[in-house]
């Protein structure tokens, strides 16, 4: 389960990010966060990063409290949320394989296991006669399927979605959302950030809609926002 | 760290480098030029010094004795000068000894000693040598107590002097070192810190994935040890090779200056050059990547 309770983020220049935000997520929930730029989306996915930490609240990931981790706990808090972001962050010079590898030499997998798991998941992203590539070899919507191969192949807690179709045409964002869909089914929770009204809408999930820092809606079998 | 992991950490260095090969040489190279200026000062301040100290241990004191005095009180004299903790030798010089080396001094035209054997003006006394030679400036006046002393001299003024000459000369040695040693660490630091800022967004990925901080430290740290090795082995190679060649020429040539021997002097000068360089690669590496471990 994923908790937020009261989570206020003020920056230091003044501006309120977050204001109060309470949400609970259970372990194999697929909700979207919707919102207009400047709503609070990022900052959000940054407090559950531990990129930065809540002025006020706590957050709770797998009944572990998170809000407040040192620096060196917080890359054990990264290996239970796997990420996707928008512009991919792959290692250019690495193959497609040596990138979802890398996932688990971080965790010191054994060599047996990185040869079993990393074939299994690029199989699941359907890349499989692509695991010698080098990313640039590959185009968009391949790309964001080795970033999401990466994401889950030490099987994490959450899956945090930043805006993953946001570089894709719709055509390719369908296809990773189908992938998303699949990663769900398998009992892995799905937090999506996303601008992408149409799927939002065609999917029917949870949509927790944020604005000027507030959640504002929390629906489920929801849509992308009632008046637009 | 699992074993299979420092094998990709080795891994990761290696093909780090050769991909960057042009970054590679000018990192071996800067590393290599540094470490030659800093080893040539080493060179010229190891020598400096010694100079200083074959001055400085020529510095003995004089101790000229009464002429009434019995060979008892002489041997007694001995055993107190040889007891005393600052002094290494004593030696006995008769004045009939005295007499021999000052005719070798003078050579041909020590005619004009002739006849002296006979009445002989020269006093017998000792000649001391300390342990330290700044010592003597302590003792010497204190031994012109001792009954049946005459006079004692140990180049008074001179030797105050010279002191304070090869004093700031070992300052001075020190202070052109350790500025060097922060200027190499610069220049190194800066030198990596490109290659680091090159990889800032393959630093931030993995972080997300959830790398520790040593997990993303470790190749670049093994990359920067091998950089600063190689650069310094380089610089040490050549250091110890026109050492040795300018050493066996000028022992000819200049045989007043007194040169250390290249060996094992240089065993020394290599091993330090080697573990500076080396450290200044891992320092250098680990501060440039402070930086970008901040996410």
């Amino acid at each position: 389960m994923l908790e937020l309770y009261a989570i206020s983020k003020i920056y230091g220049n003044g501006v309120v990010a977050l204001r109060d935000v309470d949400l609970k997520v259970e372990k194999g929930e697929f909700v979207f966060i919707v919102g207009p730029s400047g709503a609070g989306k990022t900052t959000l996915t940054r407090l559950l990063l531990a990129e930065e930490k809540p002025t006020k609240g706590q957050i709770i990931v797998n009944k572990k409290v998170v809000n407040n981790l040192r620096r060196n706990e917080i890359p054990y808090l990264r290996r239970q949320i796997g990420t996707v972001f928008q512009d991919f962050r792959l290692m250019n010079n690495w193959t497609v394989e040596e990138n979802v590898a890398f996932a688990m030499k971080v965790i010191e997998a054994s060599r047996r296991s990185i040869r079993k798991r990393v074939p299994e998941v690029l199989d699941m992203v359907g890349l499989s006669s692509k695991a010698k590539h080098l990313p640039t070899q590959l185009s968009g919507g391949e790309q964001q399927r080795v970033a999401l191969a990466r994401a889950i192949v030490n099987q994490p807690y959450v899956l945090l979605a930043d805006e993953p179709t946001g570089n894709l045409d719709p055509e390719t964002a369908w296809g990773i959302m189908n992938i998303l869909q699949d990663i769900n089914a398998q009992g892995t929770t799905v937090l999506m950030v996303t601008h992408a009204k149409n799927i939002v809408d065609a999917m029917r999930k949870r949509v927790v809609a944020l604005e000027a820092g507030r959640i504002v809606r929390d629906e489920y079998r929801g849509a992308y926002g009632n008046e637009d | 760290m699992k074993i299979r992991t420092w094998g990709f950490f080795s891994g990761q260095a290696f093909s780090s480098m050769r991909r960057n090969s042009w970054m590679t040489i000018a990192s071996i190279g800067t590393v290599a030029v540094t470490m030659i200026v800093l080893g040539v000062f080493l060179l010229l301040a190891a020598n400096l010094t010694h100079w200083a100290g074959s001055i400085e241990s020529q510095v003995e004191i004089s101790i000229y004795l009464q002429d009434e005095i019995t060979r008892e009180q002489v041997d007694e004299l001995a055993q107190k000068f040889t007891q005393l903790e600052q002094v290494a030798v004593v030696k006995y010089v008769s004045k009939e000894e005295a007499l021999l080396k000052m005719r070798d001094w003078y050579g041909e035209n020590a005619d004009f000693l002739a006849g002296l054997e006979l009445d002989n003006p020269l006093r017998n006394g000792f000649k001391l040598t300390t342990h330290r030679p700044d010592q003597v400036l302590d003792l010497a006046p204190t031994l012109r107590t001792y009954d049946g002393v005459a006079e004692v001299q140990y180049g008074q003024g001179m030797v105050e002097q010279l002191f304070a000459v090869t004093g700031v000369l070992r300052v001075v040695a020190l202070a052109l070192m350790i500025g060097l040693a922060a200027a190499a660490t610069f220049i190194i630091a800066n030198t990596i810190r490109i290659t680091v800022f090159a990889r800032r967004r393959e630093i931030n990925i993995m972080k997300y994935v959830g790398a520790t901080d040593w997990f993303i430290r470790w190749p670049f740290v093994i990359e920067g040890m091998t950089l600063g090795l190689i650069g310094s082995l380089v610089a040490a190679g050549l250091i110890a090779w026109s050492y040795q060649a300018s050493f066996a020429k000028l022992v000819i040539s200049v045989p007043v200056i007194p040169l250390v021997n290249p060996w094992p002097f240089l065993l020394g000068i290599v091993g330090w050059l080697v573990l500076i360089g080396t450290t200044l690669g891992v320092v250098g590496s680990t501060v440039s990547l402070r930086r970008f471990l901040r996410v």
